[in-house]
């Protein structure tokens, strides 16, 4: 893990890192399409030349709603594009900070992140730009449904 | 070094792929020359190449099976079942060697001397002893049992019906092995290449009218859309490739397993994207095994229920719409409803109590419930852990599904659904809520404005129900199954949409765009979830938008299945009384003036040609229209003035008339009386339509007369001279006058419908020399003044040329009707 670039960004107001391996690039984002009666985490689909982008909006994925927090968060106009699983995703973040390289391995911290940065974050990473949490993509990908089907599960 | 082996190791497999369905065929009759011919070709070409690399025991077991077909092509030795088993056993051993090869593992030594000797047996020997070891699984279980089967069970166990054209291999095409990624990214440079032309495009019609600029950019435009299609031909592969591999797959299951099983293929010319084509090949392969394994019973136990011995597999593939069927049914035991139900039970997936009530539907889909597995033993072939729920996700990950149907004791058919993903379909975009959406073309059964007050807009409850042609039909606000608010306040125009289970539904929304083709792409897992959408797509100006699952849609409000049973019968009920209370017509005015009437059921569409389409040379004028030759009457005697005719297609279901028509007014109800008119054999009667007459034509009469079944028409073909006169001034003159092109020279040319135009002096010396010319010949002269009782056309007289094709054009299509005529009788 040491050595390996990360791109830096700020969602919800804390900052993240995503492996740069994962990042296709950086966009200016154009108009989103919305999708009607998609999950609320799913902002729209947007284009990006011939190809169609789904746009995800990293706040709610997680399962922070702006207004649980009681905080409005600007939003970037760039997007960082992913990809997972052969589709492609536009990321919408409060921020994208640098990319820096990461400065040791991840790790927990006791007492966990809180529930829902518990489940999208593999760990958290010292990087030359200081510690962020390291965001696992796939988990982030499948939205907040899934944590809260495991809880009813649980309950 | 290492790439020249992958490309041995890729193209041997490709050959044996290939090959499958040839030694299939050829074991099935050994004395087929051109089968051997194709089997010693891909034998030679293992040998020859293993020459640049170091396999001997390739070489060597290649060249021994050469050795053995060359005897046989020379008429040295007889094809007889040793041999041909023989050749089996090695090039399947040769299939085994190059997956070694591919994975870097030693091959085990040994074997191949048996499998060489056993090619050595000659034909006078009836049973090498040396074959006991390459024959065992072939006999195994079925030698014993059926003894009383005598000599029939000596046949192959597999036999194919080779089903449809069977491309030739010499006749093969070249080709070139490219990366499926370069492929895409390729196609994707292309999407980009159209996106970019369309922004340009938008700007010019900006800056105005530019022929300096506009000329290079209609022609960037053809050629722009020309590379599209190729690009797109590309991904696209014939499902003849998966096929292929079946036959063979199916000759040693049933030779594994004691049964004889004949294959029947159909439909290998459907095309299907490459990467679909690999995501199916295992369930395929899965649900042949099953058949093979539980549904096809032995020999023996056949003939007792007074079946044929050899039990049938037919696989068929269909392409309809966006989505490509492929049913694959056996005429076996069927489906045991019983066994399949206690065994639900047994491994918890119904409960006992459940268990009554379960429909025979409901029981046969449960074998797709993860963790149910029927065979009692879990046997080599078909019980490997992977069961049918397997085969279900893996093609529910694609987008498509799985369906069983099963009589007992008559056979089991599954049906696959699989769709077009990343293909090209025609779509309507449509909009709602102020979004635009689109829907796949091949749904729209027709586009109807809410505005005519035949639509009779109702509520039921919450539902809205819309009177389409007299039937009420349930209707879908895409504004509310989307959850959005209703934009426009509008009245709102109804697409009709006809599923393929023949449920019609209509789809309200704000307004249509247009259509074209979308390039279909995947969406993200999440936003399927939904089950609204099928894909998305990106329009001219490159704004995304949502394609429309139109199936599910419709599933999700129950427009399908037993509700729509209990709504059609009372629908049709009504549709009686409606059908009774007003026959509808459709009203046009004629070219002589008349108001006149159609019924409208008979009406197929609303046609406008060009009048170059129709050919008035013949007594009776016709008009060609998609290609296909039709009758047409109404026409004026006088010439036609306008440069379009608008047509009323008619059709009595097999036959089809054309009327042309001056204006085409409304389609409104016959509420008055009927007036007979007894004098003209023509009109069904006289009418009063909005308080004026109007004569209504006799159906019965007019096809009786008129009606043809439409001829394909096969333009008339035309050769022109060589040189750039012809190629630029002459040839879209020609082309207008509807001939296709030919070069001089193109085989098609010698055909006899061919026409050819000459110039006068290449005429001459042509015929001088005795050189072969074209069966009608238009011969052109460069001077205006004809010399004396010369049959040549100045090359710029439009009106005199365009005669001469007419009527080489009519004098050719005279036989090819009459031939046609002949054949339907």
């Amino acid at each position: 893990m040491t050595g390996d670039l990360l791109v830096v960004a700020q969602i919800a107001g804390r900052r993240c890192a995503l492996s740069a391996l994962d990042v296709k690039s950086v966009i200016e984002i154009g108009t989103v399409t919305p999708i009607p009666r998609a999950p609320a985490w799913i902002a729209g689909i947007t284009a990006l030349r011939s190809q169609a982008l789904t746009v995800i909006d990293c706040r709610h994925a997680i399962g922070l709603a702006a207004s649980a927090t009681g905080a409005d968060w600007p939003t970037d106009h760039r997007a960082i594009v992913v990809a997972e699983g052969g589709h492609a995703y536009a990321l919408r973040v409060d921020g994208i900070e640098d990319i820096t390289t990461a400065a040791g391995e991840a790790g927990q911290v006791p007492g966990g992140f809180g529930p829902e940065w518990s489940r999208i974050a593999i760990g958290m990473i010292e990087t030359m730009a200081g510690p962020a949490l390291l965001v696992d993509l796939a988990a982030l990908l499948t939205g907040p449904e899934s944590a809260a089907r495991e809880i009813e599960a649980a309950a | 070094m290492d790439d020249l082996l992958a490309d041995f190791i890729a193209e041997t497999r490709e050959m044996l792929e290939a090959s499958g369905g040839e030694l299939v065929a050829w074991e099935a009759d050994p004395a087929d020359r051109a089968r051997l011919d194709a089997i010693f070709r891909f034998v030679h070409t293992v040998k020859g190449n293993c020459g640049f690399f170091d396999f001997p025991r390739l070489a060597n077991l290649s060249h021994a099976a050469e050795d053995a077909l060359a005897d046989c092509r020379a008429g040295r030795r007889d094809p007889d079942r040793h041999l041909v088993t023989g050749v089996l056993a090695i090039i399947d051993r040769i299939a085994q060697m190059i997956d070694a090869i591919e994975a870097g593992e030693p091959f085990p030594e040994g074997g191949d001397e048996a499998l060489i000797a056993a090619l050595d047996v000659s034909h006078e020997t009836p049973t090498g002893e040396g074959l006991e070891g390459v024959e065992r699984g072939s006999d195994g279980g079925q030698g014993a049992a059926e003894p009383a089967l005598g000599p029939a069970s000596d046949d192959p166990a597999a036999t194919i019906v080779p089903n449809g054209r069977r491309a030739d291999p010499a006749a093969a095409q070249r080709t070139i092995r490219l990366p499926v990624e370069l492929l895409d990214r390729v196609m994707s440079g292309v999407s980009d290449m159209v996106l970019a032309r369309n922004d340009l495009a938008h700007r010019l019609r900006q800056a105005g009218t530019q022929p300096t600029i506009d000329g290079p950019f209609e022609r960037l435009t053809t050629i722009l859309s020309d590379v599209r299609d190729a690009i797109t031909r590309m991904r696209m592969q014939r499902i003849e490739t998966l096929f292929g591999a079946l036959p063979r797959l199916v000759r040693d299951l049933s030779a594994e397993l004691g049964k004889q099983v004949m294959v029947d293929l159909d439909g290998g010319d459907v095309e299907l994207d490459r990467e679909m084509i690999e995501t199916i090949r295992d369930p395929l392969t899965h649900i042949i095994r099953n058949a093979i394994d539980h549904g096809i019973e032995s020999p023996s136990a056949r003939l007792a229920q007074g079946k044929r011995e050899i039990g049938l597999l037919a696989i068929a593939a269909r392409q309809s719409g966006n989505t490509i069927s492929i049913v694959i049914s056996d005429d076996g035991r069927g489906l045991d409803e019983e066994r399949i139900l206690a065994k639900g039970v047994a491994t918890g997936l119904v409960g006992a109590a459940e268990r009554a009530g379960l429909t025979r539907d409901k029981i046969l889909n449960l074998i797709f419930e993860p963790g149910f597995s029927t065979a009692e033993t879990v046997s080599n072939v078909s019980g490997r852990g992977v069961g049918l729920d397997v085969v279900r996700q893996n093609l529910e990950k694609v987008g498509g599904s799985i369906k069983v149907g099963s009589v007992p004791g008559e056979g089991t058919t599954f049906t696959l659904q699989i769709p077009l993903t990343l293909s090209i379909i025609a779509g309507l975009t449509v909009d709602a809520g102020g979004q635009r959406f689109a829907i796949p073309q091949s749904y729209v059964e027709e586009i109807v404005q809410a505005s005519s007050r035949a639509l009779d807009f109702t509520r039921m409850g919450e539902t809205a129900l819309v009177t389409f042609r007299g039937v009420r039909v349930p209707c879908l606000m895409l504004g509310e199954v989307l959850g959005l608010a209703d934009g426009t306040g509008r009245e709102p125009t109804l697409v009709m949409l006809r599923l393929a289970s023949g449920d019609l539904f209509a789809l309200a929304v704000e307004g249509i765009h247009n259509h074209g083709d979308l390039v279909v792409k995947p969406l993200a897992p999440a936003v399927m979830k939904s089950g609204l959408y099928a894909g998305s797509t990106l329009l001219d100006d490159g704004t995304p938008v949502l394609l429309l699952d139109v199936a599910n849609i419709a599933a999700q409000h129950h427009l399908v299945s037993d509700a729509r049973a209990r709504v059609i019968g009372a629908i049709e009920e009504t549709a009686d009384e409606a059908a009774e209370a007003a026959e509808r017509a459709m009203l046009f005015t004629d070219f002589a003036g008349r108001r006149s009437a159609v019924r409208l059921e008979l009406v197929q569409r609303i046609e406008t040609a060009p009048v170059t389409a129709i050919d008035r040379s013949a007594a009776r004028p016709r008009v060609v229209i998609d290609g296909m030759i039709l009758p047409l009457i109404g026409l004026p005697d006088t010439p036609l003035t306008q440069h379009r005719v608008r047509l009323l297609r008619l059709s009595d279901g097999a036959c089809e008339v054309l009327q042309a028509v001056r204006e085409v007014e409304d389609a409104v109800e016959l509420t008055h009386p009927l007036a007979p008119v007894p004098e003209d054999p023509l009109v069904e009667a006289i009418t009063l339509i909005g308080g004026k007459p109007a004569t209504l034509i006799d159906a019965h009469e007019l096809f009786a007369r008129y009606g043809e079944p439409p001829v394909a028409a096969a333009r008339p073909r035309c050769v022109l001279p060589a040189g750039e006169w012809a190629r630029a001034i002459l040839a879209p003159l020609v082309t207008a006058a509807g001939y296709d092109i030919l070069s001089e020279g193109d085989p098609a040319a010698a055909e006899p419908g061919a026409i050819g135009i000459l110039f006068e002096d290449v005429y001459e010396v042509a015929e001088a020399l005795g050189r072969p010319l074209p069966a009608r010949v238009i011969r052109l002269r460069d001077q205006p003044e004809a010399p004396a009782g010369s049959p040549t056309i100045y090359r710029y007289d439009r009106e005199g040329l365009l005669a001469a094709l007419a009527e080489a054009a009519a004098a050719a299509a005279a036989p090819r009707n009459a031939y046609a005529a002949g054949e339907a009788a």
